[in-house]
């Protein structure tokens, strides 16, 4: 076979040698080097910039508008009609721009927009042309056309990074210029100066069946169902159901396993055999072709029976048309109609991604019929039910596809608007002028809206999803990356399911398997392994057109009959013919992926058992690269990795190159399935030598490296495949909260929080995947020695020992930055806010703190020590002379305080102060204080293994037990990447040779006695980290204290000083005690006691006039019998707020006065 | 071991420990799961029962205290010191490392500061910088003292990095010696002052006249400790004032930068060992404590030859095979010490303050009990 010649590549034996695991990491470098660690995120943007934002401006329609006839009487129209026609056409882009206030535009960069709280977008053009027609009354038509190039029409946020960015290709030095980082990945937006990540968000693939057994006793037996939605198409998907129902039905009668559908808009389910027939395929015959294909299939057929007795009474299609309008939304109209609704529904509504348009039956009917195919073949059980958790049933929507469904909706709502506008010019007469029926706002700030609050969707709008935008995550570098490659599954978190929270199979190399948070979102949110692709999507046409050409048969050229003999085609779920040699397809759609003549992120699944081949080029699939096997070898050489090593300039080569040459390819989830993976390139080699003995003789592709199925945070953890799988875990979620340096930049930044180390280390030991994370030149912690012992007691129960002198020496000391931000809004149009230093002889309300550190600008100057309370930010309003009416002690005031104070629990150094105009062009502030964290008791710190602790005692040098000797180390790291084969005993030996102990036991002398302890101690280096966790921003306590306005109870929280909770289980816990007295004192002299007095007639509240001893309750006409009690504030307002309803509240105490003058007299 | 009544025992010579016991009292033995006898029996009637006498005698120390020194260097030494409790070689250590005075950078004043440290980790890094000056020629200055040219040594740093010029390292030895005080005047004073401007100190004297620095000038001790780096435009003007102070403050007090002992190992064979099995011994130990002997007629015998190398790895008697041959013992009373100074003082000078400074300490106890 001549094409079996073509397909192998002429390859003999030796052409070069085999490459080693070693080598892997060239090929893995060479990925890094060209895709960068955020590249879903940058590949999804520029598709939606690219393509996608056209493609939604083409699609909508053209605006029509005819003018609605206004009677004018003794005025003659000199034409029968007038049609205004708009179209929008070719988009423009430009590069990131800024306007400042005065009307000076400028390129904008990232850092200015942070800064300054400006919003990273870039302006959007568009040709808009106008054509008028005029009809006249002879018929005759006159055009005129208009166009308008490059009409503006909103701003689009533009990603950091992406080919739009300004630092697009910018070098190192470029960008340091700039003022960037050059290890920032980009992949987020800048939006009001906060850095927002959009987090990817997963959903079921759309267009695929699925076939589930319901659990019994269920009144359904079988449930398939298909959530289809046509390409480009902006509406919930529209799901259809076929069930098939329990042998014994819920009401108890042993009816036959009716197979029915439910479609949409209609109120119940339709037996199967009606919709065929409302199709147009009345026939038993042509019915059951449709569904079972082969007639000899008598199981099949059987299961079909009680369907087709049920339709028994409906034989024709109008029938069963009528059947459906029926049970559709339409009540009372004539039949015709609801013939014809049914018919839309069919056409419209029914499964619309095999087709909306006319004519569409035959397929539909096939494809309905397929559906019916797929759930028999459960139901006999040739076939397990699908699994809904499986990966290849997921998709992801990343930043592009988000963008694009919120683009569609506002490029909707502009046109829809246009329209209005241009409306009502037309029929008042005017000229239409499309500047101003252009509203540029409604994207700009519609794109805004949803980047700004995460809320996906118009604001105050329903069904919108919040969370989806979030402000990036930027305490420390890996911390960043993670949260730029976060996954989230949008099923409530309440949910108690188990089932989408675990790890599943098929999520191997794709989602990490370590890092995900515990709790609530435990298992639904996720983040990407490191060498995920996810596919940006493309079209379809390119792969039709193939198969075409390739022999696929469609349904108009064939008999049903043939189906069973041939393989069923689907492009993204739909059915589009059959093949009779899927072998050859298969082969060939490969070997032009391979080449890059078919997209490489087209998915090829070749079912064989249900003679499937469905084809894929949809968006958000999730695949990853994979070296290509072929007769148990790799097709990549020796010579290949030293070509990429050598070569110079990153133009040539790379990891293109590789793709190109057809080492290497992407396979997505589903695909997988079908292919034999070896782990390492070892076992390629032993299988090859030893066939015999070897796990499979047929594999097709190798494991670029087992340890890439980790993600940023898992690949930072050294030896993860010896510790338990919790720890890992554990260790994700605290490598996020590790200080070290977060960006290069962080001078530059003016960040609400941040934290950094002063000398941060590289970790001695590392793994080899940290080298791409940057771990390295950005790391987050410092290599301690640290011994493992009881030494004092102060260690127990995770908790440690630190030496106060290495703290003395800088050993974790960090520097806090905060933030703090101002801008003199403006009031209306004339009045302003003003900074300055707030004089205390016209400024009211001023605060408490120490007013000295402003300067005449009423800003701190950079230097000054400040601590808790101070002002910083000094800004006064001016109070309108006129309403300031509080009699005339009020003239004295003519401007109110509104400056801005150090939190009070904080002190610091104004370490830099920005003045600096927003877009409004007001002036506007931001103010950063800095301070020195020097570890204390009571810090957090952790190693790499999930071992978190707090320091429970510091002691000096001489107090801490010393060993004999230290001696240098090999000065090199050592290698922790997981599935090697480092060994204890490797590393024994290592040890040994530098002179330590073997197992890294040693003697060791206490500090304080100076004898030798007696045991041998663990000691070595670890790496630890210093976690955001310090106790100085958590120590808290209270006396008295604020009280809030509304109950007079105490205020709640650290930060306004509030008390501590005495709750629910604390009182129950006094109440067990007897403790009467303390809990009235906790819950009412401490919280909110109050004093009313009571009209002892009517029993509720009565004037008291403390100072002049009068006591009055009006309503009673009493002055006499009034009596003071005590009751919590809250209880008065209740009182009163019962009495807003109409409840009178009564207090009554004579009683209680009865039995005290009983008490009394009786004593 | 094997199993003897208590009958069959031998009888104790009176004033005499018997052998096991001697060896609990002298020697710590490491065994190979963890050290035992580590405690010092200080009990002066612990062995009456035989007949023994453990009081410390005035005349026994003296007659067994020794001090060898083995090694002696610029910046570190090494002893042997012998005869001692661990409790008195302890308190030397301790008092080296946390009671001997240094001088060190306490107060920076800064002036200007444009390069990327920021003024707190300069000024921690400056604190930390070993001081050529001999502490004991200076006063402890407290809270109320002014500084004065007895208590306060000022040093001036002044760098910037030219426009347009290669990026600077700033080193410990641009730091500048001011023995005249500090040159910064305060500024309220300074309005009104005609005379000389009243600055942060007031020196009556310069320093340069006083002892003999001007013979040694006071510097850091080393001259190239990286303080900071500059890029082109950045400069670094401040003072810093150094202060006498003691480790127990802070760590940059401490006049070393450790100081250690141990014991001295005592390698013992208990059995003879010999040919193959001595040449694998002598290969099992990773700091060739061992060696091999010609016993003559081709025969090879494992002797200990470094003893004082052993690192206590334990490798001998990982393993099963030598278990019964080798005892890894410490001599209780013998101790390796070393000192590692930062450079202010020389290291055996450290020791004779050490030794003062617990004098002192023994006088006021003496004091106080009197």
């Amino acid at each position: 076979m001549d094409m079996e010649e073509e397909y192998d590549p002429a390859y003999n034996e030796d052409e070069g040698e085999d490459i080693t695991q070693e080598d892997a990491w060239t090929v893995i470098s060479a990925y890094f080097d060209e895709k960068g660690l955020v590249r879903q995120q940058l590949d999804s943007f520029d598709e939606f910039i690219q393509n996608t934002m056209q493609e939604i401006v083409d699609e909508s329609a053209d605006i029509e508008i005819r003018p609605e006839s206004q009677h004018n009487p003794g005025h003659q129209n000199d034409f029968a009609e007038t049609i205004y026609k708009i179209k929008f056409g070719q988009i423009f882009l430009s590069k990131p721009m800024m306007t400042e206030s005065d009307g000076e535009t400028a390129t904008l960069f990232p850092k200015a927009a942070r800064l300054r709280n400006l919003t990273y977008s870039a302006p959007l053009y568009a040709d808009v042309s106008k054509r008028v027609i005029k009809k006249g009354h002879d018929g005759e038509e006159v055009t005129e056309t208009q166009d308008f190039n490059k009409v503006f029409i909103g701003k689009v946020p533009i990603m950091l990074r992406s080919s739009y960015c300004t630092l697009y290709q910018n070098n190192e030095k470029d960008l340091t210029e700039l003022g960037e980082c050059p290890y920032d990945q980009g992949g987020y937006f800048i939006i009001n100066g906060s850095e927002k990540v959009l987090i990817a968000q997963e959903k079921m693939s759309t267009n695929h069946v699925y076939v589930f057994k319901k659990r019994q006793p269920n009144k359904y037996a079988y449930v398939g169902e298909v959530r289809s939605m046509a390409e480009s198409q902006n509406r919930p998907p529209s799901t259809m159901f076929v069930r098939m129902l329990s042998r014994t039905s819920a009401k108890g009668g042993s009816s036959g396993q009716y197979i029915r559908a439910t479609l949409p808009y209609i109120r119940t389910e339709i037996p199967i055999i009606i919709v065929f027939r409302a199709l147009g395929f009345v026939a038993d015959k042509d019915i059951l072709e449709h569904i079972c294909y082969d007639f000899a299939d008598t199981q099949m057929m059987e299961l079909l029976r009680p369907s087709l007795e049920e339709a028994f009474v409906i034989q024709n299609q109008q029938v069963a048309l009528d059947y459906i309008g029926k049970r559709g939304a339409t009540v009372g109209v004539t039949r015709e109609k609801r013939i014809k609704y049914a018919k839309e529904i069919l056409q419209k509504e029914m499964l619309p991604h095999v087709g909306v348009g006319e004519y569409c039956e035959t397929k539909k009917a096939y494809y309905f019929g397929y559906i019916i195919h797929r759930l028999l073949l459960c139901a006999i059980g040739r076939r397990a039910e699908d699994d809904r958790d499986h990966y290849g049933n997921k998709r992801m929507d990343l930043a592009g596809p988000l963008l694009g469904g919120l683009f569609r909706m506002l490029f909707r709502k502009l046109t829809r608007d246009v329209r209005g506008y241009v409306q009502k010019c037309v029929d008042n007469g005017k000229d239409v002028n499309l500047q101003f029926a252009i509203k540029a706002k409604t994207i700009t700030s519609g794109l805004k809206y949803s980047l700004a609050t995460g809320n996906w969707g118009q604001a105050n709008a329903a069904g919108t999803r919040a969370g989806v935008s979030q402000v990036l995550n930027r305490l420390t570098y890996a911390s960043t990356l993670s949260h730029l490659r976060r996954l989230n599954s949008p099923i409530g978190r309440e949910g108690k399911l188990a089932k989408p929270r675990q790890l599943h199979n098929s999520q191997w190399g794709m989602m990490c398997p370590a890092e995900t948070p515990e709790g609530q979102a435990c298992g639904l949110v996720k983040n990407l392994a490191l060498m995920v692709y996810v596919t940006v999507g493309s079209a379809a046409y390119p792969i039709l057109e193939f198969l075409e050409e390739w022999g696929t048969e469609n349904f108009e050229e064939i008999s049903p009959a043939v189906i069973t003999q041939a393989t069923k085609i689907f492009v993204n779920g739909c059915w589009v013919g059959i093949h009779r040699d899927p072998d050859m397809l298969v082969r060939t759609l490969r070997r032009l992926r391979r080449r890059v003549d078919v997209n490489t992120e087209v998915g090829v699944v070749r079912d064989i058992r249900l003679k499937e081949l469905r084809i894929y080029t949809d968006y958000g699939r999730c695949s990853r690269p994979l070296f290509i096997v072929e007769k148990q070898r790799l097709l990549i050489r020796r010579k290949d990795i030293e070509a990429l090593q050598q070569k110079e300039s990153p133009e040539d080569g790379g990891w293109h190159d590789l793709v190109a040459k057809g080492f290497i390819e992407y396979i997505d989830t589903e695909e997988e399935e079908t292919t034999m993976i070896s782990m390492t390139i070892n076992d390629l080699r032993s299988a090859r030598e030893n066939p015999e003995e070897a796990y499979s003789d047929t594999y097709t592709h190798c494991e670029i490296h087992p340890s890439l199925i980790l993600g940023v945070c898992a690949s930072i953890i050294p030896f993860p495949d010896h510790n338990q799988s919790p720890r890992n875990t554990y260790q994700s979620a605290m490598g996020k909260q590790a200080m070290g340096i977060y960006v290069t930049n962080f001078q530059f930044r003016m960040d609400t929080l941040a934290y950094v180390l002063y000398y941060p280390q590289k970790p001695l030991v590392t793994t080899r995947a940290m080298e791409h994370l940057h771990f390295r030149q950005l790391p987050a912690g410092i290599n301690a020695i640290v011994a493992i012992a009881c030494y004092s007691g102060y260690n127990q129960e995770d908790s440690v020992i630190m030496n106060q002198s290495s703290i003395d020496r800088g050993f974790f000391r960090s520097l806090f930055f905060r933030s703090y931000r101002d801008e003199e809004k403006k009031m209306g149009t004339l009045v302003k806010e003003d900074f300055g230093r707030p004089d205390r002889a016209n400024t009211m309300g001023m605060r408490h703190g120490s007013y000295d550190k402003l300067d005449d600008d009423g800003l701190a100057p950079p230097g000054t020590r400040c601590s808790g309370e101070d002002v910083i930010i000094g800004k006064t309003t001016p109070i309108a002379q006129d309403d300031a009416g509080q009699g005339q002690a009020a003239s004295r005031y003519t401007r109110r305080d509104h400056s801005t104070s150090l939190r009070h629990s904080e002190t610091g150094m104004v370490d830099q102060v920005l003045l600096t105009t927003n877009a409004d062009g007001l002036r506007f502030v931001k103010v950063r204080v800095r301070s020195v964290r020097i570890p204390q008791i009571g810090d957090k710190f952790s190693s790499r293994h999930g071992q978190k602790g707090t320091v429970g005692m510091t002691y000096t040098q001489e107090d801490m037990p010393w060993t004999v000797e230290v001696a240098a180390h090999m000065g090199k790291e050592g290698d922790a990447t997981p599935f090697t084969d480092v060994t204890v005993d490797n590393i024994s030996k290592a040890l040994h040779k530098c002179g330590y102990q073997m197992r890294g036991f040693e003697t060791m002398y206490n500090g304080h006695t100076g004898r030798r302890l007696t045991a041998m101690i663990f000691l070595g280096p670890t790496y630890y980290q210093r976690l955001k966790h310090m106790v100085d921003d958590k120590i808290h306590s209270r006396g008295r204290g604020p009280v809030q306005i509304l109950t007079r109870q105490p205020a709640e929280g650290r930060s306004r000083d509030g008390g501590l909770r005495f709750g629910e289980m604390e009182r129950d816990c006094m109440i067990a005690h007897g403790a009467a007295h303390f809990l009235k004192e906790r819950l009412f002299d401490q919280s909110d006691a109050y004093r009313v007095h009571v009209c002892e007639k009517c029993g509720l509240v009565a004037i008291a006039n403390l100072k002049k001893n009068s006591f009055e309750c009006r309503s009673c006409k009493n002055k006499t019998d009034i009596v003071q009690v005590h009751i919590p504030y809250a209880c008065k307002l209740l009182f009163q707020e019962l009495m807003s309803m109409a409840i009178a509240p009564r207090m009554l105490t004579k009683d209680v006065k009865l039995a005290k003058d009983l008490k009394k007299r009786g004593a | 071991m094997e199993k003897v009544s208590v009958w069959d025992l031998p009888d104790v010579p009176e004033g005499q420990l018997p052998s096991h016991i001697q060896l609990q009292r002298t020697r710590v033995h490491c065994n190979p799961d963890a050290p035992t006898h580590t405690e010092n029996v200080q009990y002066s009637g612990a062995y009456s029962s035989v007949g023994v006498d453990n009081s410390l005698q005035l005349e026994q120390f003296r007659k067994n205290f020794r001090v060898e020194v083995i090694r002696l260097g610029k910046e570190d030494m090494e002893f042997d010191m012998i005869g001692v409790d661990p409790s008195l070689a302890n308190a030397f250590r301790r008092i080296l490392i946390a009671e001997l005075p240094t001088m060190a950078i306490e107060k920076v004043l800064i002036a200007n500061n444009t390069s990327v440290v920021q003024d707190e980790v300069l000024s921690h890094r400056l604190g930390l910088i070993p001081i050529n000056a001999d502490p004991r020629l200076f006063d402890y200055k407290s809270e109320n003292d002014d500084p004065k040219e007895n208590n306060t040594i000022v040093f001036k740093l002044h760098v910037r990095c030219e426009r347009g010029g290669p990026r600077l390292t700033v080193k410990s030895d641009q730091l500048k010696w001011l023995p005249n005080g500090s040159e910064f005047s305060l500024e309220t004073s300074a309005a009104k002052s005609t005379a000389k401007p009243k600055t942060y100190t007031t020196f009556h004297t310069s320093q340069e006249t006083l002892h003999d620095f001007s013979k040694k000038p006071i510097a850091p001790c080393h001259p190239d400790i990286i303080l900071s780096k500059l890029g082109p435009g950045q400069e670094i003007e401040l003072e810093a004032h150094a202060v006498k102070g003691m480790g127990k403050t802070h760590a940059k007090w401490s006049p070393v930068a450790t100081a250690w002992y141990r014991m001295l190992p005592e390698v013992v064979l208990l059995q003879q060992v010999e040919d193959e099995r001595a040449e694998k011994l002598v290969k099992t130990c990773p700091v060739n404590v061992f060696d091999i002997e010609d016993v003559g007629k081709g025969k090879k015998r494992a002797i200990v030859a470094r003893p004082r190398g052993c690192t206590l790895c334990r490798e001998c008697i990982r393993e099963d095979e030598f278990k019964q041959d080798v005892a890894l013992r410490r001599v209780k009373d013998h101790f390796i010490f070393t000192i590692e100074s930062t450079g202010a003082l020389p290291p055996e000078v450290l020791f004779t303050e050490a030794v003062k400074i617990l004098e002192d300490k023994c006088e006021r106890v003496i004091t106080e009990l009197s």
